[in-house]
This record gives structure tokens, C-alpha cells and sequence, in this order.
């Protein structure tokens, strides 16, 4: 909590320059206020949201559109086909990268690198990620693949909050993957990190050796527990790694380690994950990260992208922008 | 710590794994709620869980992601907001499993899939969806849903329930009768049989006619008396024909009622059973909005204005600058999942610029340039009117645009509409703005028009007649008049708008509007710097105060000052959509056709529609109660109506998926009047569970919510293409199944208006409903066909194709696991009949129909743009006097403080601070506490949102608990009759962003029903779920008009309920 404190107290110190409400004619936008506070507070976000009050950096920080000054916006160009003439119509990211997926799914699974790019100047903050992905993946009370971090900076008026979608950062060097006793996690040849739920027995190592917080535990509740009857919803079979798996008495993965596996069972299926497709301000990103032109590697090839934590040597698989 | 998406975590000590509740358990434990047995037929679902389950599958075989197959996808569309997004249902072994959105459908994706893509191809495709419909689920599979019909055992409110047979509960509500002996009243009801006194439609009119008459004082009352003196028994009172028929005294009063439904419904309670009284609920939403651009929009045709589309939305994506005023694009309007992605490509891809007008810093207001924490109040008019004078006083309006005044000019200009700006308006002699001139006031005319209708324009000194729609003779006319002519003192529009912006000088208005100048100014210059392509977007919180109308109109104002309607980037109208009743000449069915429709009328309870001098009741100023001529179902004024007796006493009430109590402002104050039974002798209810305001309900029927039930719709204007949407069950129905005449069916509302009509033969519903041969028996016979009419289009060749034999059996096998009260194939095919069924079924497997994306824009024009007459100055309210003061009503957006129905401005200076609400996006109003995965676990409680400096001079900490009190709720406590006494409490939360001075609630907590309380029902205990309770809801504290008392303040004009307009004071409370 004292690193957020610092960081509201910098966040405030760019506030002073003033955003034009009513302190008057502040010619600063408030984006610039978030770009500005973007660099010092990412970090703070996710020491929030993992309870620990270790600092946090972001690599590539340098490279964040905070790092520029104020006035003009940035040039950016997403690699969406913009509108073309009157009368045309934008070309839809989803199907874009849903082509391009069936294209990654033809090659070998070592030659695929699944990625995901959240640009957090379209998140908008509404949870739908979160929610679609505890539908998709059968998720239990206290287990969230994907949160949204919110942070608030600034000083009344020169305020501004900010949207984090935390997913599974599926590291190249997952620190959760040695620490298993019985190796029942492990990093796939197309760098998804997965639990085989047959073999994990429960000790939630993992759990703690994540540096993201993206591992939770299944305690076996259901949400209408206390309620006059257990909805069949949550006694119907998720389909993770391909599997129909029905969250019931001590069968797994009640008591597994639960994690995001970019909806793998949807990948397999030409889908994209759930958290990409319901994603209503259209920040989240897919695709293969070794598939030439893909959005995805144009995107972190073109933009100033960041990892979270990316120092600590696991090198993440999710990129952010802005 | 933030506790956003991080949910309280279950015990971390050890794993547990002793959840072991059975099946039987489940059905044992629901059985309070009807379910006394789950057959298996009612419960498919409940079947392949069982068998999965015996197996021993925890972990089932097989590779196919079931999710994927069109065989287990059904399209429905959503009403977790009023949005209705268009959705995609996934169903596993019967059970509802996963909802995203459609992506046939404009809502849904940008752009969408073409709609001729095969349901095979589309079932691999996702749409968006934002969290309130992710969780359909959970409002569908409802823990505390009900089953079967309850009657209450105690006194109202108490709570203690019993299931009685829906039958029984026909009969009852049918004859009346002393139906309350086992809850200790001996009182008797009258029965429907004897409220709906007049049955026969030519009796009906003749009564009509003649009331109509001694309104216009074309009869005297006497001879009316006279005249029908062996029906007089039939009238509420002969004193007043006027009234109307006892039928009146049935009042449907729906909340969130949606089209199809809405239809359905007036079919029976207007049409059937002769009553005026239906009202829905958007007075609580923003109803003065819709009510100023219906205004703005009206069109003027032989002596009388008909009011238009009351609805516009900014082409967000091609947009250079938009302003949200009290509203945003990413948490509530209308709505977030078809219009974030537009803003947030905009702002990124684009160079969009957005400014948000909030008190609070929004999630929108987060994305913003500029962020405008306007004061709550009068604020937002006087921002406007600031910014109106502004842009007059610096010439930045589009003169040559406003100076058209007719079709032909606006064309020669290469414009798509024009305005009334320039024409004359007369002005009294205490200077108010009245009638518009014309032109035979003056002498002009024009051939071949009645020179009453014809309008007048200075234009160099000389005075043109104005024929609005006249494609050939351009008439043009200046902005600036103030002159007599012909001894007639006048102003055009432009000056009267002028003049009430130029009451005020900035300053007076940066005060009101509690920001600087400079920034009124940074606002106006942006917005008047980008052509067209600038717009402003309002809702709710610009209007919902009680000079809301004004707000509306003054904003409607700066949109037409630099003339954006239809042009990209401008404002839109909407891309329409397809005519779902029927009626055009290549249409299979008219649903509008009711042989033997009971033509009702007189006052309705609420006096809206109505002018207070025209009834008989007028005794000059001020009327005991506002009347509301401009507007339509003053939802919050129902039950206060009711309870004044004024105009007249009620006898039913049957309140439809509403919950006044809960969602009005003030509206616990009704819970008296809801509860005595000499001012509601009967109250009954549509509901899926027992509600805020359903549990003071005699009897509630179980109904099917949104995921299980039909419907059609248009889509909002940011919506830009044709489209119309098709709500169908998604799902096996929850609730029992009953027979209606033969036909099995869910109950529901359809249902129990199905039963209702049948018992007491009223017209319209049942056989030979719409004609010889074409029976209106189920629900499917009303909402199928209109699916049919979707599918043939507006004209020849436009229908959509025949669905395949593949198609056929996708939609036969998706539906493989409903009742056959529910999905019945030969039925469905027999309700459009054969040869309408192939190409119904297309529109089905798509959940409506959508025109092409390529359709949107024609050039630099909208595809489907308005065309016509904008009026800056609204006559028919410049005319009208306010029913209490007595007052004329402006003709254009002027300043006005909070005040109340007398006139009386609110200061309330010793209550310190405002008190505002918003909404998150993962909650609805009233209906998303069990939303477990969204509502619940995102945020499981709300908060009392206020700034740090006034935490710190209040000495109030983050968590601490804060009571909220107001003048007219001095001890802050919600009074729930039976259901006890509490305090309108809630947890501090310290934010920067939001104004010092204001605190903020959102709005979806503080339940105090929907499953959060226990209930007894047949002598049994069903305990309720605590965290369906938490938080608190801010609307106990809102004040009540000083002048009715037991409503909230509302505008006069537009209807809206003020909700944000009460000054509060926050102390602290033991937690």
C-alpha cells in the first residue's frame, strides 16, 4: 500500500499541470494524464491485486506512450484496415484474427507461439472478460483467470483511472512450472502453460510461486451453495483441454490448481478465447506471435508494447499497450 | 484495496472437497417455489445431468467442443438493460451453459458476419457481449425463481406465502369474493368479472363519443346522464364521464415491459379488457429526453403536430468530437456492448475526441479530453444555455443551415433537413413566446394551402409564407427578429432560443453550472470546430431532474446549431427496422387486427396526455395533482395516483416486472399505499421471483424471463442499419406448466392473459382473435407470426430466404430438449403456416434480421437519415400551462432552478451535499443481484462514493458506515410496512474523482427481496442469501414533491422522475 500511495502522490504531482474542469483553462487532455501516470502505476496495479507490497516494474518502459510528452496523440496505427471510402465498413478484427488463427492451427504445435495484446487505451474497464471466462471454463467462487485491475490517480480534478485485464501471462519461463511436485504442469511446445488435472494433487506451490496471482485454487463451492438449489449451470461439464470436465464431490478439478489456458479447448476448435471475443471496447488481442502478419505480431513489432514484470526473466507471452 | 474483479476468497486453510448436495437434495429444497416434483419433462436438463453423473463421468470423453455445434446454438436477445443486445444462447444436455453475443447482428460485432453465412459457419463465430449478458445465465437459473402461483398468507408484505393452483388463482382474480379469510380479512374483492363492467365495443363508443362531447362542451353532463342513463352504473362516475368506464379501474403497470410484450399486452389490457391504464416505465429511466426529441421531431400536418422518432445517437465512429452529457459509452446508455467499440476505434484509430459531462469521474470520463464535473441540479441546463449563448454570442452556429425554413431551401443548400429557427413566433403581452404566426394572420397564403397552416418568415423586411414540406419554392428567413407586425408582436425562433440563453452572462452560468467559464467556452469552441462531425450524446443523468425537459431541449439545440442530424458523424436517427406487426400489403399476418376491440378511453390515472382545462375536473389553479400533457406513462405517479384517489379510486392493480418501491425515487413511500387494501383492493403480479414491490402482492404469478420468452424489437439509434431483433426462448421454461384452453404452455404473463381472456371472454386473445380461422390460443400464435412478417419484409422481393433442410434440422435439433409447451414444431409451423415457415425459420436461426454493414452510409450522409423538420421551438409546450401554477410552459430550453410541482425551488442548504447514482456495467436497476459471476462477484458491494476532501472534513474513513438523510426523509430510513424498518445505509468509499460536495450510490444494491430475505411459503422457511441483500439503494432518501407529497419530484413537462436533484447529509453510522 505504500508504493500506492507514492505512486498517487507522482500521479498527482503530473495532475498539477490541470486538466481544464473546473480549475480552469489546463490545456493538458486528460489522456496525457494517464499516459504520463501509465509508467509509474502499472506496476502498482498488479502488487495490488497480488496483495504484496513488492515493487513491481515494467519493462519496455521507455517505450510506453506515457514516456512522450503531452499534446499531440500518438500516431498509432493498429494494423486494422482502416476505413476505407464512404459507404465502406471496418474490417472486423475478430474475423481477421480468427483466419489468421486457422492458419497458425495448420503448422506444427512447436512452430506456434499463442500471445495475446490487451491495448489498454480501448479496455474500458466493463469485465466482461472476467465474466465470459468464468462461464467458458466453469470457474468456482474465488478462482478468476482473468481480473481487471482499476486504478484511480490523480487529484480532483486532474483524475484518471485505468483498466489492467490480468490474464495467465503464459511465460516462457514460467516460475510456477518447477516448483511441481508431481509435474503435473508444464509448458506446451506452443507456450501455453497447462495443468494436467489428473496429476496435480492439490498443494497449490504453483499457486504461490506465481508473481502474477494467476493461479487459484478449486475448493469445490459452487455459487448457489448456500441458496435453495444448486443450479444446474454449475453441474454442467466445462470443456478445458478438450475435456468435459463436471465440477462434482472430489472430482477434478475441484481441488486442482486452476489457471487460464487461453481457452485452449476453443484454439482446437478454430475459436479464439473467450476473453477476446466478448471483449466490448475490442482491446484484446490473439493470435500467433510466430505467424507472419499476424495482428498480434504486428502489434508488438509496431507498437511500443510492455510485459508485466518482464525483469523477473519469465517472459510473457501477453502484451499491453498503453 | 481494490476489490474489482477479486472475488472473497472461500477459506484458504486446506482444500475441502465435502460438497456432495444431490440431485435429490436440489429438487427437495426448490420445492418451495412450486417445484414439488422436477419431472422429468419439466427439467430436461436435470435428465442428462443425472445420467452424466451415474456414469461417474466427472471427466466425460471426447474431443468435439459441444459449444461449436449450431445444434446446440439459439439466438436470442437480452434485456439485462434496455439495450437488448441481440445474443447467442449455447445449450449442454438442455441446460443454458455459455451466452455471447450474435454475430449476425450490428450489436454484436463490428462489423458483423454476413448474413447469409451459414449457422454452421456462424456457430464458430462470437460476438461481444458486456457482463450484465454474460451472466443471462444466472438470471435465467435463478435459485429463487419461481415455480408456481403464490397467494399471500399474511398481511401484505409479511411475506408468508402459499402455492395455490393457477387456476385457482384465474378463478379468484376472475369472481373475487372474500379471498383473504385464511390471511384474517373479511373484506371482499371485486372480482375482474365485475371491474371490467362494459364488454361490448359498440356501447363502449357510443359512451365514448358522447364523453368526448361534454368535454369539448358539445353536451351538457346533464344530457349525458340522461342519454345513457341505464349504463350509467357502468361509468368509474357519471359526475365525470370523463373518466371513463370501471374498466379504468384495472391498471397495468409493467416496469421494464419490452416490444412484443408491450404489444401483447395492450392487446388485453387496452383492447380486451377496455382500459386506459397501461403504463410502462421509462419516466424512471430518461423519459424528458425521449419526450424533447419527440418534440423536435414532430411534424405539422393540417392543424396538429404528430410527434416523431425520440431517439438520436451520434455515429460515434465517424466523429471528429462527441459529448457525452450524463451519460458515457462504456457502463450504462444505450448501450455499451454496440457502442464501445465504436468509441474506443474512434479514439485510438481515429483522433476522436471525447468530453464527458459528469459529476463523477466515469469509466468514459476516464478516456476523455476534457472531463466537465458539472454541479448536479440545474447544472447541466445552465451549462447548456452557456454554452447556447456562447456560440450565438460568437457567430459559430451554421447560419445558412438555420435559415433554411423549408424542404426546398434546405435541398438547393444541399441539406437533409432544416429547422423552424426562422419562423415567427408570437409573442404576448407579458412577453411570453407562444403560438407560431401564420400566414393568414398576416394575410399571406399560398395557393392551393390553407393559410392556416402555413407558417411565416422575415426575411429583409418582408414577410414569406412558409409551407414546411414544399419541395419547390425555397423559402429562407433571418435568425435575428424581434418586430410587430400587423400589431402582432414577434420573434423567430432563433431569437426567442437567443434571449433565453442571454438572460444569464457566462459567469451566471459557470456558477450554476459549478465550473469556470473558460471551460463552458473550451467546450462550446470544440464543439462548433468540427463541422458536422461533432455531436451530443445525453441520457439520463442531463434530464432526470425536474427541469429535465429543458436540459433535453437546450441540448437538442446546440445539436441543431451546427446542424449535424444525418450527416456521418453526426447525429443519427437509427437504421430503422423491419414492421414485426404486420400491415403492409406483402406482410403474411396484421397483428394489429382485433375483431371486437373495446375502444377504451377517458383520463388516465396519472392525467398524461391530457390537459387539465379540458376535464371536468378543472377548478382553476393549482390542481390538486400535476397533470402531464406532454408525456406518457408517468410510471412513479401510478400508485400515488392510486392512492389520492385523483382522478379516481383503482380497484386492480397488476403489476407486470415492475418494482416502483425499489426503483422509484421516494418509491418506498408507495409501500403505504400498496398496503392498504381500501386504496389497492387487489394487487396482483408477473414477476420470476418475489421482488421489492411484488411481495406486497396478493397473488404473483411465476413469469419466464427474457432467455425463456418471446419478442421482437428495433434496435437504438447508434445502430445505424436495419435491423430487427427476435427474442425467443433459449431455454426449457422454469415455471410449471399449465393448460390455457387445451394448450399447454409455461405460465407467464402471456399465459395468465391467455387464461384472464378466456375466463372472462374478453376479445382479442383466443380463437378467431385476429379473424375467422386465426386463433390467437398460445404465445407462439402472436410473436411467430410477427417473426413471419420480419422475415416477408417491407415489400415485394424483400424477403429472406427459406431455410434449407440443414437449417431446419439445426433449429429442430437445438431445440431437442425443450418442452413441448414450449417447442411444438408442427404448432410453430401451424402458427405461420406452411408456407411461411421456411423463411420464419431463417429469421430464427439468426435471431432476427440484419441489413448489410454496407448499408450504413450513402456518401457523407447516413444510409438511412431523418429528411425532415427540426423544430427549435416546440409550439405545443409554448402553449400549455402548467397544471398547478398555472403557468405557461417555453418553447425553447430555458432557465429554470429545481423546483417543486408549485413552483417552489429546493435549496435545502442545510442537507451539504448532492446526491447523484450511476450504474456499473456489470449490474441492472433491480434484477442483478443474483447474478453471481457478475454483480455479486465483481462488486459485492456498492458504496457511498465522496471525495477526499470531504471524507476528511466529515472525519469519515474508507469502509466506514454513513447514513444518508434528506428533508423529506429526515431520519434516513427505509419504512418496508411488514417488512420492517431500516436505515438507508452504505460503506464510504474515498475517490478523487468525483466533485467535492457530491456523493454518489450506484445503483443495483440494497435489495431488500429478490432472494435477499427469508420468506415462508406453506408454513416453510426459505432462507435468503445475504449477499443478494448488501449495499444500499439510494432512492428512499430522494425527495418527495412538496406539493403531492407521496411522489417523487418530477418534470412537468418530459415526466422524468428527479433523481438527481436531492441534496443529502452524510453522517456516520456504527457499522
Amino acid at each position: 500500500m505504500t508504493a500506492l500511495r507514492e505512486a498517487r502522490g507522482g500521479a498527482g504531482a503530473v495532475g498539477t499541470e490541470a486538466v481544464g474542469a473546473a480549475s480552469g483553462n489546463g490545456v493538458t487532455s486528460r489522456r496525457d494524464l494517464l499516459r504520463k501516470a501509465g509508467v509509474a502505476l502499472a506496476a502498482v496495479a498488479v502488487a495490488e491485486i497480488l496483495e504484496t507490497s513488492e515493487a513491481l516494474s515494467v519493462v519496455h518502459a521507455e517505450a510506453l506512450p506515457g514516456g512522450s510528452s503531452a499534446g499531440a496523440k500518438p500516431a498509432v496505427s493498429v494494423p486494422a484496415a482502416p476505413l476505407a471510402s464512404p459507404g465502406s465498413e471496418w474490417r472486423s478484427n475478430v474475423l481477421r484474427m480468427q483466419d489468421e488463427l486457422a492458419a497458425a492451427l495448420k503448422k506444427p504445435l512447436a512452430e506456434r507461439r499463442w500471445g495475446m495484446v490487451i491495448d489498454r487505451r480501448k479496455c474500458v474497464g466493463c469485465m466482461s472478460c472476467t465474466v465470459a471466462c468464468k462461464a467458458e471454463n466453469g470457474l468456482p467462487p474465488g478462482v478468476v483467470y482473468r481480473p481487471v485491475i482499476e486504478e484511480e490517480m490523480g487529484t480532483y480534478p486532474a483524475v484518471g483511472r485505468r483498466f489492467t485485464p490480468r490474464p495467465c501471462m503464459q511465460c516462457e519461463n514460467p516460475p510456477c512450472v518447477p516448483v511441481c511436485p508431481v509435474h503435473a504442469t508444464y509448458r506446451q511446445p506452443d507456450g501455453v502453460v497447462v495443468i494436467d488435472y489428473e496429476q496435480c494433487i492439490g498443494c497449490r506451490y504453483c499457486i504461490t510461486a506465481c508473481p502474477y496471482g494467476a493461479r487459484g485454487f478449486d475448493f469445490g463451492e459452487y455459487y448457489t451453495t448456500r441458496t435453495p438449489e444448486v443450479q444446474p449451470y454449475e453441474l454442467s461439464p466445462s470443456h478445458e483441454y478438450g475435456k468435459k470436465w463436471v465440477r462434482k464431490g472430489e472430482r477434478s478439478p475441484v481441488g486442482n490448481a486452476r489457471k487460464c489456458q487461453f481457452c485452449l479447448h476453443r484454439l482446437n476448435a478454430g475459436m479464439l478465447p473467450a476473453c477476446v471475443t466478448t471483449c466490448i471496447g475490442g482491446a484484446t488481442y490473439f493470435g500467433d506471435l510466430k505467424l507472419a502478419g499476424s495482428l498480434v505480431s504486428e502489434m508488438i513489432g509496431q507498437e511500443s508494447a510492455s510485459r508485466l514484470r518482464d525483469e523477473l526473466g519469465t517472459r510473457p507471452a501477453v502484451y499491453y499497450l498503453g | 484495496m481494490n476489490t474489482k474483479g477479486k472475488e472473497p476468497q472461500a477459506g484458504r486453510s486446506k482444500p475441502r472437497k465435502a460438497h456432495t448436495i444431490s440431485r435429490r437434495q436440489f429438487i427437495k429444497s426448490s420445492a418451495f417455489l412450486g417445484a414439488a416434483a422436477l419431472a422429468a419433462a419439466e427439467a430436461p436438463w436435470a435428465l442428462g445431468q443425472v445420467k452424466a453423473l451415474a456414469a461417474g463421468a466427472g471427466q466425460a470423453e471426447g474431443q468435439d467442443y459441444d459449444l461449436a455445434k449450431a445444434t446446440n446454438v439459439i439466438y436470442g436477445a437480452c434485456l439485462q438493460c434496455n439495450t437488448q443486445c441481440t445474443m447467442k444462447g449455447k445449450l449442454l444436455d438442455g441446460v443454458l451453459v455459455k451466452v455471447d453475443g450474435n454475430p449476425y447482428s450490428p450489436q454484436n460485432m463490428l462489423p458483423p458476419i454476413k448474413y447469409s453465412t451459414s449457422l454452421d459457419e456462424a456457430a464458430r463465430v462470437d460476438g461481444k457481449l458486456c457482463p450484465k449478458g454474460q451472466s443471462t445465465i444466472q438470471t435465467l437459473y435463478d435459485p429463487y425463481r419461481l415455480r408456481k402461483v403464490l397467494k399471500r398468507a399474511g398481511p401484505r408484505g409479511s411475506n408468508r406465502w402459499k402455492v395455490i393452483g393457477f387456476d385457482q388463482a384465474i378463478s379468484e382474480i376472475t369472481n373475487g369474493g372474500k379471498l383473504f379469510v385464511d390471511a384474517g380479512e373479511d373484506r371482499a374483492v371485486s372480482g375482474m368479472k365485475d371491474v371490467l363492467a362494459v364488454r361490448d365495443a359498440a356501447l363502449l363508443k357510443e359512451l365514448s363519443g358522447d364523453a368526448a362531447k361534454v368535454a369539448k362542451k358539445e353536451m351538457t353532463p346533464e344530457a349525458f346522464r340522461a342519454k345513457h342513463q341505464d349504463h350509467l352504473d357502468l361509468l368509474i362516475d357519471p359526475e365525470h364521464p370523463d373518466f371513463g368506464p370501471k374498466n379504468n379501474q384495472f391498471v397495468f403497470l409493467a416496469g421494464r415491459i419490452e416490444p412484443g410484450r408491450s404489444d401483447f399486452s395492450k392487446r388485453f389490457v387496452i383492447g380486451g379488457a377496455g382500459s386506459v391504464n397501461w403504463f410502462e416505465h421509462t419516466t424512471i429511466c430518461e423519459q424528458s429526453h425521449h419526450v424533447a426529441y419527440k418534440w423536435t421531431t414532430a411534424q405539422y400536418d393540417k392543424g396538429a403536430w404528430s410527434p416523431g422518432p425520440n431517439h438520436m445517437k451520434p455515429d460515434y465512429i465517424n466523429s471528429s468530437f462527441v459529448i457525452f452529457w450524463g451519460t458515457g459509452a462504456f457502463e450504462a446508455n444505450f448501450g455499451p456492448t454496440p457502442m464501445a467499440e465504436h468509441v474506443t476505434r474512434a479514439l485510438v484509430e481515429r483522433g476522436l475526441k471525447i468530453a464527458v459531462v459528469d459529476p463523477r469521474l466515469s469509466k468514459t470520463a476516464a478516456k476523455a479530453d476534457i472531463w466537465v464535473p458539472v454541479k448536479p441540479g440545474d447544472g447541466d441546463l445552465a451549462l447548456a444555455l452557456g454554452m447556447i449563448r456562447w456560440i450565438i454570442d460568437h457567430g459559430r452556429y451554421d447560419q445558412k443551415y438555420l435559415e433554411n425554413a423549408n424542404k426546398a431551401a434546405a435541398t438547393a443548400d444541399g441539406e437533409n433537413t432544416w429547422t423552424n429557427s426562422a419562423w415567427l413566433v408570437k409573442v404576448d403581452k407579458n412577453g411570453h413566446s407562444g403560438a407560431l404566426l401564420r400566414a393568414g394572420e398576416v394575410g399571406l397564403g399560398l395557393p392551393g394551402k390553407d393559410a392556416k397552416d402555413l407558417f411565416v418568415v422575415s426575411r429583409g423586411g418582408s414577410l414569406l409564407a412558409v409551407d414546411p414540406n414544399d419541395t419547390k419554392a425555397a423559402v429562407e428567413g433571418d435568425l435575428a427578429v424581434d418586430t410587430v407586425v400587423g400589431g402582432i408582436t414577434v420573434k423567430s425562433a432563433f431569437q426567442v432560443l437567443r434571449d433565453e440563453a442571454f438572460a444569464k452572462d457566462m459567469a451566471a452560468y459557470a456558477t450554476l453550472a459549478g465550473v469556470d467559464a473558460g471551460l463552458i467556452e473550451r467546450l462550446a469552441n470544440e464543439f462548433t470546430s468540427y463541422g458536422r462531425k461533432a455531436a451530443i450524446d445525453f441520457y439520463r443523468g442531463a434530464v432526470q431532474h425536474t427541469n429535465g425537459y429543458y436540459t433535453a431541449q437546450a441540448i437538442i439545440a446546440l445539436n441543431l446549431l451546427i446542424g449535424n442530424v444525418d450527416w456521418k458523424g453526426g447525429l443519427s436517427t437509427g437504421g430503422g427496422a423491419w414492421a414485426a406487426m404486420g400491415g403492409k400489403s406483402n406482410q403474411p399476418f396484421d397483428l394489429g387486427k382485433h375483431p371486437g376491440k373495446l375502444p377504451a378511453f377517458g383520463l388516465k390515472l396519472t392525467r398524461e396526455g391530457s390537459a387539465y382545462e379540458k376535464s371536468s375536473i378543472f377548478q382553476g389553479y393549482p390542481a390538486p395533482r400535476q397533470w402531464y400533457p406532454f408525456t406518457t406513462d408517468v410510471y412513479q405517479e401510478v400508485i400515488p395516483a392510486a392512492g389520492a384517489g385523483y382522478p379516481y379510486p383503482i380497484k386492480v392493480l397488476w403489476l407486470h416486472k415492475g418494482t416502483p418501491a425499489l426503483a422509484c425515487p421516494g418509491g418506498t413511500e408507495q409501500i403505504k399505499i400498496l398496503t392498504d387494501p381500501s386504496k389497492v383492493p387487489l394487487f396482483i403480479a408477473t414477476d420470476i421471483v418475489i421482488a421489492e414491490t411484488s411481495m406486497y402482492a396478493d397473488y404473483i404469478f411465476p413469469d419466464l424471463s427474457f432467455a425463456e420468452r418471446w419478442g421482437f424489437l428495433g434496435s437504438p439509434p447508434s445502430t445505424v442499419v436495419k435491423t430487427t431483433k427476435v427474442r425467443q426462448p433459449m431455454a426449457p421454461a422454469i415455471p410449471e406448466m399449465v393448460k390455457v384452453a387445451g394448450e399447454e404452455m409455461p405460465i407467464s404473463m402471456e399465459s395468465a392473459m391467455l387464461a384472464l381472456a378466456d375466463r372472462l371472454r374478453l376479445s382479442g386473445l383466443g380463437k378467431d382473435a385476429f379473424g375467422p380461422a386465426s386463433d390467437l390460443l398460445r404465445p407462439e400464435d402472436f410473436y411467430l407470426k410477427a417473426v413471419a412478417n420480419i422475415a416477408a419484409g417491407d415489400k415485394d422481393g424483400d424477403a429472406v430466404p427459406a431455410a434449407g433442410d440443414r437449417e431446419l434440422e439445426i433449429l429442430r435439433q437445438a431445440r431437442r430438449s425443450m418442452q413441448k409447451g414450449v417447442f411444438d414444431e408442427a404448432r410453430w409451423r401451424k402458427a405461420v403456416g406452411d408456407a411461411n415457415w421456411a423463411n420464419t425459420a431463417y429469421v430464427l436461426n439468426r435471431g432476427g434480421r440484419f441489413e448489410d454493414a454496407s448499408k450504413a452510409y450513402a456518401g457523407e450522409l447516413l444510409g438511412h437519415p431523418f429528411g425532415k423538420l427540426l423544430n427549435l421551438y416546440v409550439e405545443p409546450v409554448a402553449t400549455a400551462r402548467d397544471a398547478v401554477t398555472g403557468d405557461f410552459y417555453s418553447g425553447v430550453g430555458k432557465y429554470e432552478p429545481v423546483k417543486n410541482a408549485n413552483g417552489k425551488p429546493v435549496a435545502d442548504k442545510d442537507f451539504p451535499f448532492a446526491l447523484i447514482t450511476f450504474k456499473e456495467i456489470f449490474g441492472g436497476q433491480s434484477r442483478t443481484p443474483g447474478n453471481y459471476w457478475a454483480q455479486n462477484a465483481l462488486l459485492p458491494e456498492n458504496f457511498v462514493l465522496m471525495n477526499a476532501k470531504d471524507a476528511a472534513n466529515l472525519g469519515v474513513a474508507d469502509g466506514d458506515m454513513v447514513v444518508l438523510k434528506s428533508r423529506t426523509n429526515p431520519n434516513g430510513i427505509m419504512d418496508l410496512g411488514q417488512g420492517g424498518k431500516e436505515p438507508v445505509k452504505g460503506r464510504v468509499k474515498i475517490t478523487e474523482g468525483i466533485r467535492p460536495g457530491v456523493v454518489a450510490a450506484s445503483w443495483h444494491y440494497g435489495h431488500w427481496a429478490y432472494g435477499a430475505r427469508d420468506v415462508v411459503v406453506d408454513g416453510k422457511v426459505v432462507k435468503g442469501d445475504r449477499r443478494r441483500g448488501t449495499g444500499l439503494c439510494p432512492n428512499p432518501v430522494m425527495l418527495l414533491d412538496e406539493h403531492m407529497k407521496t411522489v417523487s419530484l418530477t418534470d412537468p413537462i418530459g415526466g422524468s422522475a428527479s433523481f438527481y436533484d436531492t441534496r443529502v447529509k452524510v453522517e456516520k453510522a456504527g457499522a
